[in-house]
């Protein structure tokens, strides 16, 4: 059985339609207009015990909703879903007890007190064993190398020192489903890094099942093998990450160093993205790149070529601006 | 396995003394102020007190019973004060801002965690001063309570406590449908403002519908009303009838507003990351 089960999940919105000005605002008190605004448009997904799946999305594609949903935060409008055999909405505590949701942009640390006195009342809450607690604490913050800073205020934490306490306070009750929502938002590369490494150690050991959302295709790429695309609340994509390429970019990017000095003019072959003479880097439709190649090699002297996928992030980036112009079009 | 209830409150408690400790400086004012009120306050009674002997006429109520009810408002006020009022005022703020998310990720009673996160330590100075203002108003009077009222005026002060809680977390529960509800707190104090006073002045073509409603529509007449009246002085067969109906008050309270909560729970929306 897998441990997430969803299907045709849905969670539509009633939105209020405020019209500009004070007038619209005066008239809004007695009538109002309001728009449904379907944020997941009944997904199917299965994941495994085990998976350290990715979760991506434009901007408002449905990808904190979905987590939101499986954490049992919201309640869905349709659909069913099943997270380790519990249905999340039901609110159990034998399901809370068993999985955590981390959110990069909230924190639930009480931000006047050192870290150290949130973990124990979570150690209370979850009813955590003395023993277990403090072994898990140390572990954690060994490896997030944090320790010396568990008697500082919360609020006197840097934000990726923040949410490395708040990685810990999630892994206390050691969940076997992790729900992490951008936990890299707005961390320097550095931190970005070691948390990267914590997650990647922290699943290999323990074999839990994650769901990350994340717009850093560093994280991804460093993280996981499998990706969900989400975009207009529906999903679009679910595979490994190498297949994205492959299967949403039409091109290949081709660079070439010319021996002599030359500049030859290759914008016939394709989009010319850098030109430093005498390298030339362009974007090239697949179906052309042998002639292109062959082409070349014949009629100049080349010292150095290299043909390669275009970068995750710039495929992906191109997918979710064509999802967005699509939605566009769909409104007007 | 349930979670240990006393634990998480120790620690709540715990915490929030840690926390109000390392701001000493704003603990110590926030024990000024409210202490201040409740000077002015019965600066004020005194002052009335040096015009009149009793609050309304054949009433009863006269200086040393008036200070009785006085210290047992204090009693309710600061109790509630002290538990809930700044979890209560948050909730409001956890709702809109979609923080209230990480409140019901947690294996534990939603309404307990987010009833009691927090403790007013500083409304801890109120309670004392109340029981200083009752052993000196008790000593003035004549009447000497029986050992089983002073145990009743105890579960009738709990009573209280229960009521004007249960106000305050429906109040905080329409949050989810309102989106923002600011006037919270504003609302609560004009509305307790009619508990602070005895039942029987509220008389006359003005004052019964007031007692009517408060007494059965929102039911905050008996919060202090109810306990004072075992102290003050003999209780009577009505006042009998008057503390049954306060205890099934509170404990209906106690279950509607529980049920608002949880409607309300139900339809929490978050807001976007």
């Amino acid at each position: 059985m897998s441990v997430v089960e969803i299907e045709g999940l849905k969670k539509s919105y009633r939105v209020y339609q405020k019209n500009e000005g004070l007038l619209a605002s005066v008239k809004g008190l007695f009538h109002r207009t309001y728009k449904e605004v379907e944020a997941v448009k009944g997904i199917d997904l299965k994941v495994e015990q085990g998976e350290f799946v990715a979760f991506l999305g434009p901007n408002g594609a449905g990808k904190t909703t979905t987590l939101k949903l499986l954490s049992g935060v919201i309640h869905p409008s349709g659909g069913t879903a099943r997270v380790m055999g519990y249905v999340p909405w039901k609110r159990e505590h034998a399901y809370r007890r068993r999985f955590a949701l981390v959110m990069g942009q909230k924190n639930q640390l009480w931000w006047d007190l050192p870290a150290q006195e949130s973990f124990r009342l979570h150690q209370q809450i979850y009813r955590i064993d003395a023993k277990d607690f403090d072994r898990t604490r140390d572990e954690l913050t060994e490896l997030l190398q944090v320790r010396a800073l568990l008697g500082r205020p919360v609020r006197e934490l840097s934000l990726g020192e923040r949410m490395k306490m708040e990685l810990i306070a999630a892994l206390l009750h050691s969940p076997e489903v992790l729900f992490l929502d951008e936990p890299t938002i707005g961390l320097d590369v550095v931190a970005q890094h070691n948390i990267q490494q914590f997650l990647r150690h922290y699943q290999e050991v323990r074999q839990i099942t994650i769901l990350l959302t994340s717009h850093y295709m560093k994280d991804v790429a460093a993280l996981c093998r499998r990706a969900v695309i989400i975009a207009q609340g529906q999903i679009m994509y679910d595979g490994s990450l190498a297949g994205i390429v492959d299967r949403f970019s039409g091109h290949k990017v081709v660079t070439l160093a010319f021996a002599d000095d030359e500049a030859p003019d290759l914008s016939h072959f394709g989009t010319v993205v850098e030109s430093h003479t005498p390298k030339i880097k362009l974007r090239v439709d697949r179906p052309k790149v042998a002639e292109m190649l062959a082409t070349v090699l014949r009629d100049h002297v080349v010292s150095d070529v290299s043909v390669e996928d275009p970068p995750l992030e710039e495929v992906i980036a191109d997918m979710f601006q064509s999802a967005e112009a699509s939605l566009a079009t769909n409104k007007s | 396995m349930h979670p240990n209830y006393f634990a998480v409150f120790r620690e709540f408690a715990r915490n929030s003394l840690v926390r109000e400790m390392t701001f000493r400086g704003n603990f110590l004012l926030d024990c000024v102020s409210s202490l201040s009120w409740v000077f002015m306050q019965l600066g004020l009674y005194l002052v009335i007190f040096e015009h009149t002997d009793q609050l309304g006429s054949g009433t009863g109520w006269g200086r040393w019973p008036f200070f009785v009810f006085l210290a047992t408002t204090l009693f309710v006020n600061s109790l509630v004060q002290f538990f809930f009022m700044t979890n209560m005022e948050e909730l409001s703020d956890l709702i809109r801002t979609g923080n209230l998310d990480f409140a019901l990720l947690k294996p534990i009673d939603t309404q307990f965690l987010l009833s009691l996160r927090k403790f007013e330590w500083s409304s801890l100075a109120n309670v004392v001063f109340a029981a200083i203002l009752l052993a000196v108003s008790l000593g003035h009077l004549e009447f000497r309570p029986t050992p089983l009222q002073g145990v009743l005026y105890v579960v009738f002060i709990l009573c209280g406590v229960a009521l004007l809680y249960s106000l305050m977390i429906a109040l905080g529960s329409v949050s989810v449908w309102l989106g923002r509800n600011e006037s919270l707190y504003d609302f609560w104090f004009y509305i307790t403002n009619f508990s602070r006073y005895p039942m029987e002045i509220y008389e006359g073509p003005f004052g019964t519908p007031l007692r009517l409603a408060f007494t059965f529509a929102v039911p905050i007449l008996l919060v202090a009303n109810v306990p004072a009246r075992l102290l003050a002085w003999p209780f009577e067969s009505q006042d009998w009838r008057l503390a049954g109906y306060a205890f099934v008050a509170s404990l209906v309270a106690l279950v509607a507003s529980r049920k608002l909560f949880y409607k309300a729970l139900a339809a929490y929306r978050s807001a976007s990351s």
